[in-house]
């Protein structure tokens, strides 16, 4: 699988890019939201979750579709255990983001800083770690 | 041990994202804590150093790649430059309050290393030459 990896066929560099630049500004999205409001500043970090790290899940788990289809890994029985990871870990991040971006969209509103922020912290926090695990799935390709 | 190398240099490749991201919330005019830019800075740090260290055991480590194939070599030389650039941007950052012309020239900067980092995005996708 490594060496497939390294030498995958032209036609799929597009998808992997628009995919890996999705992933990139999502992770970076999502530590600003979480730096932001670890600093007490609510509104940008509702801000940051609602203007750029939705919009950033949505172009990454677009491309991821258009790359597996490309590379038609839904067609393979038993799906792959790598594949298995990146959906599951993205699709449950997304909602954990829209719950973050509810909890920190009402803290904004209401002036607060106290648990709604924990919230918001913790659950954008489980979402960062969730993508380091689906990092590691895409490269090491477990089976 | 390809995986695992590839794991790490990804990782690397995504804390230079993160600072990135960051400081084009700077360029754009958002008023971002300094615990934020601390952490692009960090970020920045040591996403350079593992893109490079892993990126040229990556390699090394690969048969069908050599280390002087121009993509890598064009890979290293955009590294260079972005690595250039990240010092100027944070001694600019770290330094007394800027008037309008130095806000001006550290979003250049920043959209110029954004453009690199870009780039060197794409070397390593399509790996021209290889």
């Amino acid at each position: 699988m490594s060496v497939l990896a390294a030498i995958r066929p032209d036609d799929w560099n597009l998808a992997l890019f628009v995919h890996l630049l999705g992933a990139m500004v999502l992770v970076g999205t999502v530590v600003f939201a979480i730096t932001s409001t670890s600093a007490g500043n609510m509104r940008l970090g509702y801000r940051t979750l609602l203007w750029a790290v939705i919009p950033s899940w949505f172009v990454m788990r677009i491309a991821a579709q258009w790359l597996a289809s490309k590379e038609k890994l839904d067609d393979l029985d038993p799906e792959p255990a790598w594949v298995g990871i990146g959906y599951s870990t993205s699709e449950g991040s997304l909602l954990l983001l829209i719950a973050a971006t509810i909890c920190a969209g009402i803290a904004a509103r209401r002036g607060s800083t106290g648990g709604l922020r924990t919230a918001t912290l913790v659950l954008v926090a489980i979402s960062l770690v969730a993508y380091g695990v689906a990092i590691w799935a895409m490269s090491t390709k477990p089976t | 041990m390809y995986d695992w190398l590839l794991f790490l240099h990804l990782i690397s490749a995504f804390l230079l994202g993160v600072t990135v991201v960051i400081y084009s919330a700077v360029a754009i005019g958002v008023a971002t804590p300094g615990r934020t830019l601390f952490v692009a800075d960090r970020c920045w740090d040591v996403g350079g150093l593992g893109t490079l260290i892993f990126g040229i055991w990556l390699a090394l480590n690969l048969d069908q790649y050599d280390f002087f194939d121009g993509w890598i070599l064009g890979a290293l030389a955009l590294w260079f430059v972005a690595t250039g650039l990240g010092q100027s941007i944070q001694r600019r950052m770290n330094a007394p309050e800027g008037e309008g012309d130095e806000t001006r020239a550290l979003a250049s900067l920043h959209w110029i290393r954004t453009i690199v980092i870009i780039g060197l995005l794409v070397l390593m996708i399509w790996k021209p030459g290889a």
